[in-house]
């Protein structure tokens, strides 16, 4: 009885891991296959290993740089969001008081509000303050769209700190300014890498806000680059470079994926429950 | 702290002023914005911007296609809250309760759809039902279903359906992981109990996990709703901008094509304002379903 239910239960497991799985074995060898065989042989294994669709990708569809753009939208964006929600996070978490209280309840509640709400506005905005088109301007709104997530996050983490610590660094003459920086932030380490992880992730996957306030070829960060790619192909009938173009978006989440997995699993979890 | 009262004012400024200023202007002012540009007619020049009143709501009122959108939308949160909830729920359980070796192999590979980008994962579907070159169609042929193969996302019919199923499969392993969590937290000696009882496996899931496992599911379940009603858009539009017609358009890509392809930003941020409405009456009617006391053993 046990044996079977044992079998029963992989069936869908196995099923559900084939399908998560097979379409992406799919996009990988449709990088590397000519027009002809991704037609008329779709399950088939490429007959060749050419590296001739990455290059294309890369260099005449814009991929190459776009996938700069967005390192440095996801490096920018990552370091701005720690740099305006940590000093945020602890002022909240060690002064309570009714206007932490209120401001701490902001953040949140802001996290409720569809942000498709606000795009048109900050489109003019942006427009007024000529920052379209601009990536420091793009990684700034990226890092204020998640200040309330990481605020939030790291509050749980400071909160954890013996207060002690900070008290003895004060009878040591230590500023305040002295205590965040040097004592509280290096030991909110984990919490840091935890919610930095989870940040930079949705930094480099961040498609709409892109496609609104970027405008010419050379700025376009990858989910815009995809898009336009995705439209010249079918004028080429480039499939073969879309899929190429689909692995260099996706290659460097897997191996930040596999790198930082446990951190991921960790983040998520306890940074959905509470 | 024990700072003089005047430096700790200082120190509380510099830690919280410029981050809140910064907030209200790239986040509470475009949301306020959002609200005062729905009464205008504005085609994104300064001298084009006249005030309507609620015209533009009167608009959205009388639009088919608003109606439309409404409708796809509820089907995406409820075919989505279903799907996913079912399968992050059974995967869940058989991960932690049925001793399977190769557990951490499914965890990991099931939730690495969630960490991809919704452009990635909509054109790689876009191509997966390609009714030339995709994996679906010719799958289908190959087992002598021939005539069920057919341009999923060019159907009108088939075009919501086929747009939800990567939406489950982007969706299941946060939610999975989320519910694991909770059942990690149920002492061992309820099931070992209940074993003594000769409760079934069915039994101690319908007695046992879910109803201490409740608050994971509610949180999942109310997630669920308020990223597909704000977020699902951005499938659609890569997928298919809302077509074939308008027949797999929701209020999110409406938007877009109203506001940022059309140049009606008063009839875009209507319906922003349309948005943030329906999804906080969804999110409240949902909560007062779900309501249940938390259980304790």
């Amino acid at each position: 009885m046990k044996v079977v239910s044992q079998i029963l239960v992989r069936i869908p497991l196995i099923l559900w891991a084939f399908i998560v799985i097979f379409p992406l074995i799919w996009m990988f060898m449709g990088a590397f296959k000519s027009n002809a065989e991704i037609f008329t042989s779709p399950w088939s294994m490429p007959t060749e290993f050419s590296f001739t669709n990455f290059e294309r990708a890369w260099n005449d569809y814009n991929i190459g740089r776009a996938f700069l753009n967005s390192f440095f939208v996801t490096v920018l964006g990552s370091f701005l969001t720690l740099l305006l929600s940590i000093p945020t996070a602890y002022a909240l978490e060690r002064v309570r008081s009714k206007f932490g209280e209120v401001l701490i309840n902001v953040y949140l509640a802001s996290m409720m509000i569809p942000s498709v709400l606000g795009w048109i506005p900050l489109f003019f905005l942006l427009m007024k303050f000529n920052l379209l088109d601009n990536l420091w301007a793009l990684s700034l709104v990226y890092a204020i769209s998640h200040v309330p997530f990481t605020i939030f996050i790291l509050v749980g983490f400071i909160g954890n700190i013996p207060k002690e610590l900070e008290e003895a660094a004060v009878v040591d003459g230590m500023s305040p300014y002295g205590i965040l920086f040097k004592i509280v932030t290096p030991l909110i380490k984990s919490g840091i890498i935890t919610v930095t992880i989870l940040n930079a992730i949705s930094y480099w996957n961040e498609f709409f806000m892109a496609l609104i306030l970027l405008q010419t070829e050379s700025k376009n960060t990858l989910g815009v680059a995809m898009n336009l790619l995705k439209i010249d192909a079918q004028y080429d009938s480039a499939w073969g470079v879309l899929f190429a173009g689909l692995c260099i978006a996706v290659i460097p989440v897997i191996v930040f994926y596999s790198i930082f997995q446990r951190h991921i699993v960790k983040g998520m979890t306890e940074g959905a429950i509470k | 702290m024990t700072f003089s009262s005047k430096s700790k004012y200082l120190f509380l400024a510099f830690c919280l002023l410029p981050t809140f200023l910064l907030f209200l202007i790239f986040t509470v002012y475009p949301m306020l914005g959002g609200l005062y540009y729905s009464f205008f007619d504005w085609s994104g020049t300064s001298a084009n911007k006249t005030f309507v009143g609620l015209d533009n709501y009167i608009r959205l009122w009388n639009d088919s296609i608003i109606v439309k959108a409404i409708i796809n939308d509820f089907f995406f949160v409820f075919v989505k809250v279903i799907g996913i909830m079912t399968l992050a729920l059974f995967f869940a359980v058989a991960l932690t309760q049925l001793k399977i070796k190769e557990a951490p192999f499914y965890r990991i590979v099931f939730f690495f759809p969630n960490i991809m980008s919704v452009v990635v994962i909509g054109i790689l579907w876009q191509f997966i039902y390609d009714p030339n070159m995709g994996i679906v169609n010719s799958l289908l042929n190959q087992v002598g279903l021939t005539e069920w193969a057919r341009p999923w996302l060019g159907d009108k019919t088939w075009v919501l359906p086929s747009i939800a199923i990567p939406a489950i499969w982007a969706g299941i392993g946060l939610f999975m992981l989320l519910i694991m969590g909770g059942i990690s937290n149920v002492p061992k000696s309820l099931y070992e109990a209940a074993d003594i009882d000769g409760a079934s496996e069915w039994q101690q899931f319908w007695h046992i996990t879910v109803p201490l496992v409740w608050p994971q599911i509610k949180t999942s379940i109310l997630y669920i709703i308020i990223t597909s009603l704000n977020g699902s858009f951005v499938l659609v539009q890569v997928m298919t901008g809302g077509g074939p017609g308008s027949a797999s358009e929701v209020m999110g890509s409406y938007l877009y094509q109203r506001a940022f392809e059309d140049f009606q930003f008063g009839y875009g941020a209507a319906i922003g304002v349309l948005i943030l409405v329906v999804s906080l009456i969804t999110v409240l009617v949902s909560q007062f379903i779900l309501k249940k006391e938390k259980v304790e053993y």
